[in-house]
């Protein structure tokens, strides 16, 4: 459903991302990890067609993002990490015009407008202004555009961040039952407590590279320890040590 | 609550403070100019310091002049009393800049709360803005009247005279600075959480109208009997005999100010250091109790209301009913955020009020003037000045701001499968269809009123039309060049290159069809030609010529747009 070959991106002499290279299947839900700067939102940019690769290509669903951006998006659902959406337009207006950019039929549109908003608790509030939105709650009409018009592949940047306990779980089984239907759900993550229960496979990126990808047991075996937790074996691979945060926080004190 | 109010240390803490927060600024400043390692921010800086150079060379000359001009023909002029008007005048400059700085600093600044939860008193903190304020006003004093100064330091063989004058600046705006932080610290009680910029633009076109209204009532130069002036109104400038009172401060920095001109320097000094006493004792006071009413809760904003989309408003969507659903979307989310945010929705009002201004309260000169002309092209030519002017102010802020609109929510389009091409498409028709119908409007007015010909009124009306669409599709293309998404605020949505090449092309368009009319109006006398013949041909060039250039605009603002990366 989604494959990246040798996808680089380099801003002048600086590599965001390089040669990475990812197979995900219909039906997963795959998690993509690393710390802050490792390359996650400009790789996941890069599959959603906003930004250009420097060399290497993806493709989403066959169609090759680059060659041919306007098919390949209209199988694309994107929620950006902290979407700014139109904060003079009502959520039920955003919702309608998201719906008419991807050529979802009028009644249709509607129909799947009026679920959303049950579905994310929000049909109280569809008629407000944006601007009166918490981020949370533009997180949910973020992934209700993302829904509506029933992509193949779902991307999302830190899905999470924002959302109380009901809604991040809300959330997730959303996410779940939509790769029941034989759908990707593509997304980053800093929660590695929520990748270690949702996803199906995982990859590891780190300064621009991929560091790991695999099942949890798959990454356990790469790392040697049996039983480890998701947030050890990133821990590991991502060269995080923590003796040398005490370290520091020792010198703070003195 | 561990902090106790006491009275000086507030204001010494503002002013460290105050001092601490201008380096800061002074590094952002240099850091996005000279130190940017952008080419083109360098270019523009060297250019505006060039342009600033050039400025103060010919002030400087003209302050010269001035002083010659002085010397061989004497006039006698209460030095005093027009230095204090000056003041007087300048307190009102200083009242607005400081009423929107103060609302900025508290509405919309994102350090405040970073600021308030540092170990410092609250009243430091609220005299810091003020002091940052006051330095700015300061340096803008010394921008626009530093080279004036220090010619009259030449002149007169004074070098103190800038370095007194300097003082005057620095003190003078003192205590407006201190009064206004405490009037906005009151005002920002009543203004809801969120509508910060949109109040800031209401003092904004208040100001604007309320210059251009005093321009026309007391402006010498409309004194002409051919202009309608308002009859009440004195013929000259008015005196403000209170401005140069020894009880008021402008008073005071006229005395000292005339003073330091005429080398007498005890009377400078005595004036200066009673403002100086009394700018000291309102910081200190201000201060304070800036720090009572923010710990009495006045600083917060009232909550903001929930904003509802009106049933009216939905019913838009069978307006466009000929265009496609992505271009009617992209019409509609546009004249919805354009007509509910008041920062955008002055540039739609404001036009038309400058023009009832400029036009309606001359309006029957004008008029008798106009129809003295008779039937024919040049009447119907004249009739659309005031649709030209419209154009001309609404081409270029609904047209240029256009693509830079969307703001930082592009990438809901950008990741939508749409073409670049698509939404240049869609920005034409949302910023062309509501510019040519109120240009339609002001045309097909104004060719009523004056009568010139039904058949030459028509052709002004479908040429003023087709020239707003294709003018203001141009300025798409231009706006689509230099978009800039990193702004929601209207005023900044306007690269200034945009806004200069975007005038100059106007311009040339304008001038061209104007141009070509008139050389249709000469040939026909000239050869004989039926005059409808060529001033058809010519209006037929004129707009084939603007839709041309209009689509070179478009060619190249899609190239812009198709190279841009949204991340």
């Amino acid at each position: 459903m989604l494959s990246t070959r040798l996808l680089t991106k380099r801003y002048g002499s600086l590599t965001a991302v390089e040669d990475l290279d990812l197979e995900v299947g219909a039906g997963e839900l795959f998690g993509f990890l690393g710390p802050n700067g490792a390359g996650k939102t400009t790789t996941i940019k890069m599959l959603v067609g906003l930004l250009r690769p420097t060399s290497g290509n993806a493709r989403v669903a066959g169609v090759d993002i680059t060659a041919e951006p306007e098919q390949a998006k209209a199988l694309i659902g994107y929620v950006p990490d902290a979407a700014t959406l139109y904060d003079k337009l009502s959520a039920r207006e955003f919702l309608e015009f998201s719906g008419d950019l991807y050529h979802v039929e009028r009644r249709l549109r509607d129909r799947r407008i009026a679920a959303l908003l049950k579905l994310f608790d929000l049909q109280d509030r569809g008629d407000d202004f944006l601007s009166g939105y918490s981020r949370g709650m533009r997180q949910k009409v973020s992934l209700a555009s993302a829904l509506l018009h029933d992509p193949q592949v779902l991307f999302l940047d830190e899905p999470t961040v924002g959302l109380d306990p009901q809604s991040a779980r809300q959330m997730k089984d959303i996410l779940q039952d939509f790769c029941r239907e034989g759908k990707t759900v593509f997304f980053s993550t800093h929660i590695l407590e929520i990748a270690e229960r949702m996803c199906t496979r995982l990859a590891i990126i780190n300064h621009g590279r991929l560091v790991a990808m695999g099942s949890l047991q798959d990454l356990r075996h790469m790392v040697g320890q049996d039983g480890q937790s998701l947030e050890q074996i990133f821990l590991e691979l991502t060269g995080s040590r923590e003796e040398d945060v005490s370290g520091v926080l020792r010198g703070l004190e003195s | 609550m561990a902090w106790r109010a006491r009275p000086g240390r507030g204001g010494l803490e503002g002013l460290e403070l105050g001092l601490l927060l201008w380096r800061v600024q002074l590094q952002m400043f240099i850091n996005q100019t000279v130190r940017s390692r952008q080419a083109g921010r360098i270019a523009a800086s060297i250019t505006g310091a060039a342009v600033i150079l050039l400025a103060w060379s010919w002030e400087g000359f003209i302050t010269w002049l001035g002083v010659q001009a002085s010397h061989r023909v004497p006039v006698r002029v209460d030095t005093v009393h027009v230095l204090s008007v000056a003041f007087l005048v300048y307190t009102g400059v200083l009242v607005f800049s400081s009423l929107v700085f103060s609302l900025n600093a508290l509405l919309l600044n994102p350090d405040l709360d970073m600021l308030l939860a540092a170990p410092r008193p609250v009243e430091s903190v609220l005299a810091s803005r003020m002091v940052v304020q006051i330095l700015r006003l300061f340096l803008l004093s010394l921008l626009f009247t530093g080279p004036a100064l220090m010619m009259l330091a030449v002149v007169n063989q004074n070098p103190l005279i800038p370095f007194a004058f300097a003082m005057l600046f620095l003190l003078y705006p003192v205590f407006v600075v201190v009064i206004i932080s405490l009037i906005s610290l009151l005002l920002v009680r009543i203004i809801p959480v969120g509508r910060g910029r949109e109040v800031l633009t209401l003092f904004g076109i208040a100001l604007a109208i309320g210059i251009n209204l005093a321009n026309f009532l007391l402006n010498p130069a409309l004194r002409d009997p051919g202009f309608g002036r308002h009859p009440s109104v004195a013929p000259s400038l008015p005196d403000i005999p209170a401005a140069s009172s020894s009880w008021i401060p402008s008073g005071w920095a006229g005395r000292s100010a005339a003073a330091v001109l005429s080398g007498d320097w005890v009377t400078a000094g005595q004036w200066l250091l009673l403002l100086l006493a009394a700018s000291a004792a309102i910081f200190a006071v201000g201060s304070l109790l800036s720090g009572r009413l923010y710990m009495a809760g006045w600083i917060h904003a009232v909550p903001p209301r929930r904003r509802h989309a009106t049933p009216r408003v939905r019913r838009l969507r069978g307006a466009v009913p000929l265009l496609s659903p992505v271009l009617t979307a992209v019409v509609i989310k546009d004249w919805r955020m354009r007509t509910r945010d008041l920062a955008q929705l002055v540039r739609f009002v404001m036009p038309v009020v400058f023009l009832f201004i400029i036009f309606g309260l001359r309006f029957p000169r004008l008029l008798d003037a106009v129809r003295s002309l008779g039937d024919g092209p040049p009447a119907a030519m004249i009739g659309l000045i005031p649709a030209w002017i419209l154009l001309f102010s609404l081409s270029i802020s609904l047209g240029l701001s256009a693509v830079s609109l969307e703001g930082k929510s592009i990438w809901v389009y950008a990741a939508s499968p749409n073409s670049t091409l698509r939404l240049l498409q869609a920005k034409c028709w949302s910023s062309a269809l509501p510019v040519a119908s109120l240009v339609a409007v002001a045309a097909l007015a104004a060719e009523i009123i004056i009568r010139p010909g039904w058949l030459w009124a028509v052709t002004a009306v479908v040429l003023a039309i087709a020239e707003a669409a294709a003018v203001t599709t141009l300025m798409v293309g231009i706006g689509a060049v230099f978009a800039r998404f990193d702004w929601t605020d209207a005023r900044r949505m306007m690269h200034p290159a945009g806004i200069f090449i975007g005038m100059g092309l106007f311009s040339i368009v304008s001038g061209v069809s104007a141009l070509l009319l008139g050389i249709s109006i000469a040939l026909a006398a000239v050869t004989r030609f039926p005059l409808f013949t060529t001033w058809l041909a010519a209006m037929t060039i004129s707009v084939g010529g603007a839709v041309a250039i209009a689509a070179l605009g478009i060619l190249f603002g899609n190239q812009r747009l198709r190279g841009l990366e949204v991340g």
